[in-house]
């Protein structure tokens, strides 16, 4: 018992220490903040609030405004196939996108105003990552010392994992992008870390609630129910649960208190509990939005059906608008199956093999589903590069890791004057702008084969190093 | 043994009775399942819109009384209330900016130039060589090739009234088009059917103000119609006057007259056909005024003008924002003035009444809805709960901690 307080009061002095590494990061995080305040004030937004990496027809800052002007109009929001999102986001951003003037202070600009909201959307995400960081560093120490692996080497002493990922979130430039250009993907993306910190730190409702709104925006979360359920039932990222059973096995009789991991199906119960209520409370509140002019199956069939059945085949970052665009009506129905599925059997071999790892999961299939996903933006790596900095220890040794950083430097150039050359300067075809996407693709596979064995490779190196601590 | 064969006897005269009498109701029933599935006979669908197709079938300098004619009757059709979206407007359309007009752009229907008929709101749907009896056929029964636009279509339903004008120069059982087809009176006769095989019109008036033409309706048969002719067989229908200054005959006498008893009137006079048809006396038309009622079941002196040459619609102002769809459940704010409104208020009961549900679930929802109704602010009500999201979460994360 004493022991466990000792360890209790390390883990804290480290924490102290890590606030002097914390000191560099406060200052990282108020440049990061002004930085995009003055970002966020340059007048028009930089135009890209009109590029198709930004603005997809379910992130698009426009189309919800077009809602909202037909929700006011006392037409259907969804008439028209314009808005294809949630209509809790139009009653919230809805107001943000009208043009009005108070006295004759116009203060009410509207990009700026929806821009501050983004701005808000960022800054609670990047201080979630940061809280899902610590949790996961403390995790991860407590994890190593019970199996006597921590020494000093392992202490950074500069910034923890979960400071760095949350710089990387706030400076990364596809947020910032995302966040200036107006889409909707950074509230999407507040909401899905939002689940992850819930999960991480046991609060079920909280989980609940962020599974509920990230899966009523945008369909893709939903497969983030595996990873929540496993963070609740299991806890954070640990070793292999065989390292804890074969170190007891080894030494008998020992001080410290056994780590044997049981899966808690109570938490996982009140998770369900609460994800039921949430998302009741949720269809509730928008069949009454859309009571009046609209229908809830309409809801589904414009934003759920048109995420499924990619209607609208206009250019962006992802795979699927070139395909469907060539292939034949007969098919169709086929290949949307071997899109959609091919993200869902993903699933269940990663939930087997990385059912320790949870949050790492979660990484890995907020990844592929941004990768498979029917309209990608570019708030997608904004928010699978965030989560890949919480996981920086394990990482460390990834290969290709500069081969990574320069084609996604490289792609992130060249996608915009491929784009140019095709459609505004008409020297270039649709090949041009596919093959940065097929290009993109091919990087953010790799990356995640890459992270997936480095964390395999970091497992059993954990046990090899504890099989040798054994045999001594 | 005796009771037996009485019985017998009996019994089978029952049951060829019973058999008669079966069959007999078995008759009536799908007669009447019949006449009731035949489509809607004009006693039972509602009046709702008012269309107006007015064809003026002369071309040439020497014939603009006709265009004339037409156009009068245009803007008198536009005054009392019809809009352009449903009047088929034809005319040859060469008098305004003939060279021998000397008043350019201008179409006077009378001497004192008090009225230019050919002002900013004239819309022709179809003019010069586009009026031909093919057309106007087409125009009637509906039947046009995919790539007509909807302006030059006739989109009526089986609850329009249709006013058909037609003036230029005619004859026993013809009227002339464009001085090189003819449209004959059992052509028009099966347009008018096929528009009535396909619910095309609940009340037709045809009006021609032409030679002998009423021998232009021998061979109409479809009910719902009524027509109105200018001359009789034998007869000539002539002009009224002669404009010196532009030289031609500008209006004729019938047309004249009719819209001399128009012009008195407004969108909510309600006099009757009767009175109009009485109207004209045939020592100033120089001609008998022939009209047709016999297909026509209502009496006229019922029937206010406005139903063909109007439009009138009686509507009722709310506050509540204007609703594109409308909802089977909320109550009808715009009611249109019919001729018969309390056969409206039954049927419109009889909705109401089969609504009601009997599952206490539907009920309750059903009870929820009309109270929401009532709370009259769905968005607040979409904004409060947004809102309560957020201390109901701080609660329960704090229970959970």
């Amino acid at each position: 018992m004493a022991t466990a307080n000792t360890e209790e009061e390390k883990s804290k002095s480290e924490q102290q220490k890590n606030h002097g590494g914390g000191g560099g990061f406060t200052r990282w995080a108020v440049l990061a903040v002004i930085f995009r305040l003055i970002l966020i004030y340059f007048p028009g937004n930089l135009n890209l609030s009109s590029r198709p990496e930004v603005s997809t027809p379910l992130t698009s800052i426009r189309r919800l405004a077009e809602g909202y002007w037909l929700k006011q109009s006392s037409m259907s929001p969804y008439a028209g196939s314009m808005y294809h999102g949630s209509p809790l986001l139009l009653s919230v951003l809805g107001p943000l996108t009208v043009k009005r003037t108070i006295l004759t202070y116009s203060v009410a600009n509207a990009e700026l105003k929806g821009s501050l909201v983004t701005f808000y959307a960022d800054l609670i995400s990047g201080i979630l990552i940061r809280a899902t960081g610590w949790k996961l560093q403390m995790t991860y120490r407590k994890s190593l010392k019970s199996l006597n692996l921590l020494n000093k080497s392992t202490d950074s002493g500069g910034l923890s994992s979960g400071d760095i990922a949350a710089l990387v979130y706030l400076w990364n430039p596809f947020t910032i992008v995302a966040c200036v250009g107006l889409s909707t993907s950074p509230v999407e993306n507040l909401f899905t870390i939002l689940t992850l910190y819930g999960a991480a730190t046991g609060i079920a409702p909280l989980a609940a609630f962020g599974w509920v709104m990230a899966t009523h925006l945008s369909l893709y979360p939903a497969i983030l129910i595996i990873p929540v359920i496993l963070l609740l039932g299991y806890g954070p990222d640990a070793p292999p649960s065989k390292l804890f059973r074969s170190k007891e096995n080894g030494k008998v009789g020992d001080d410290t208190s056994s780590q044997d991991i049981i899966f808690s199906w109570g938490r996982v119960l009140h998770l369900l509990v609460w994800t039921s209520m949430w998302s009741v409370y949720v269809l509730v509140l928008c069949s009454i939005s859309v009571k009046q002019h609209s229908s809830l199956q309409e809801m589904f069939q414009r934003t759920y059906g048109f995420i499924l059945t990619v209607e609208d085949l206009s250019p962006n970052i992802g795979v699927l608008w070139y395909f469907f665009a060539e292939v034949f009506d007969f098919f169709r129905d086929f290949f949307l199956i071997v899109f959609h599925s091919n993200i869902l059997f993903m699933i269940l071999p990663l939930a087997i093999r990385l059912k320790h790892r949870p949050c790492f999961l979660a990484f890995v299939y907020i990844a592929i589903s941004s990768m498979l996903k029917s309209y990608p933006s570019v708030g997608d790596p904004a928010l699978y590069l965030g989560l890949l900095g919480l996981f920086l220890d394990e990482l460390a040794d990834m290969q290709f890791s500069f081969f990574l950083f320069c084609g996604y430097v490289g792609v992130s150039l060249l996608s915009p004057v491929m784009h140019n050359l095709w459609i505004w300067r008409g020297t270039g075809n649709a090949n041009f702008y596919y093959a940065t996407a097929m290009a993109y693709a091919c990087f953010q596979i790799v990356l995640v084969v890459e992270s997936v064995s480095s964390m395999l490779n970091h497992d059993r190196k954990l046990m090899k190093l504890s099989a040798s601590k054994l045999q001594k | 043994m005796r009771s037996k064969l009485p019985d017998a006897a009996s019994s089978r005269k029952m049951a060829a009775s019973s058999a008669v009498v079966a069959i007999l109701a078995s008759i009536w029933l799908c007669s009447s399942i019949a006449a009731d599935a035949s489509g809607s006979s004009s006693e039972t669908t509602m009046h709702t819109n008012n269309w107006a197709v007015l064809v003026c079938t002369s071309r040439f300098w020497f014939n603009y009384r006709h265009m004339a004619n037409t156009l009068s009757l245009y803007r008198t059709v536009k005054r009392l209330g019809i809009p352009d979206e449903r009047i088929i407007l034809m005319l040859a359309d060469d008098m305004a900016c003939n060279s021998r007009n000397k008043y350019p752009a201008q179409v006077f229907n009378n001497e004192n130039h008090w009225l230019n008929l050919y002002g900013d709101n004239v819309e022709v749907d179809y003019r010069g060589y586009e009026v031909t009896v093919e057309n106007f056929l087409r125009v009637l029964t509906g039947r046009h090739e995919s790539a007509v636009p909807r302006s030059k279509r006739l989109l009526s339903d089986e609850g329009s009234h249709i006013l058909l004008y037609m003036t230029g120069h005619g004859g026993d059982e013809f009227l002339k088009f464009q001085d090189s087809e003819e449209l004959q009176s059992h052509d028009l006769a099966d347009a008018v059917k096929q528009m009535k095989e396909k619910h095309r019109f609940k009340e037709l008036l045809i009006m021609v103000d032409t030679c002998q033409a009423a021998t232009l309706f021998n061979q109409l048969h479809s009910p719902g119609v009524l027509a109105i002719a200018s001359s009789m067989k034998g007869e000539n229908s002539y002009s009224h006057h002669l404009d010196s200054d532009v030289g031609v005959s500008v209006v004729d006498r019938f047309t004249f007259y009719t819209l001399a008893f128009f012009e008195r009137l407004n969108m909510y006079d309600n006099a009757s056909l009767s009175r109009l048809f009485n109207s004209y006396d045939p020592n100033l038309l120089m001609s008998n005024a022939y009209y047709r009622t016999d297909l026509y079941q209502r009496n006229l002196q019922e029937v206010p003008v406005t139903n063909f040459f109007g439009s009138v619609m009686e509507t009722v102002h709310t506050d509540s924002a204007y609703r594109a769809f409308p909802q089977k459940n909320t109550p009808r704010e715009t009611r249109i003035r019919t001729g018969n409104t309390a056969e409206d208020d039954s049927r419109r009961s009889i909705l109401t009444d089969m609504t009601k549900a009997e599952c206490p679930f539907t009920r309750i929802v059903s009870s929820l809805e009309s109270k929401m109704e009532t709370v009259g602010n769905l968005d607040s009500l979409v904004n409060y709960g947004l809102v309560m999201i957020l201390p109901v979460l701080v609660v329960s994360v704090w229970l959970s901690t």
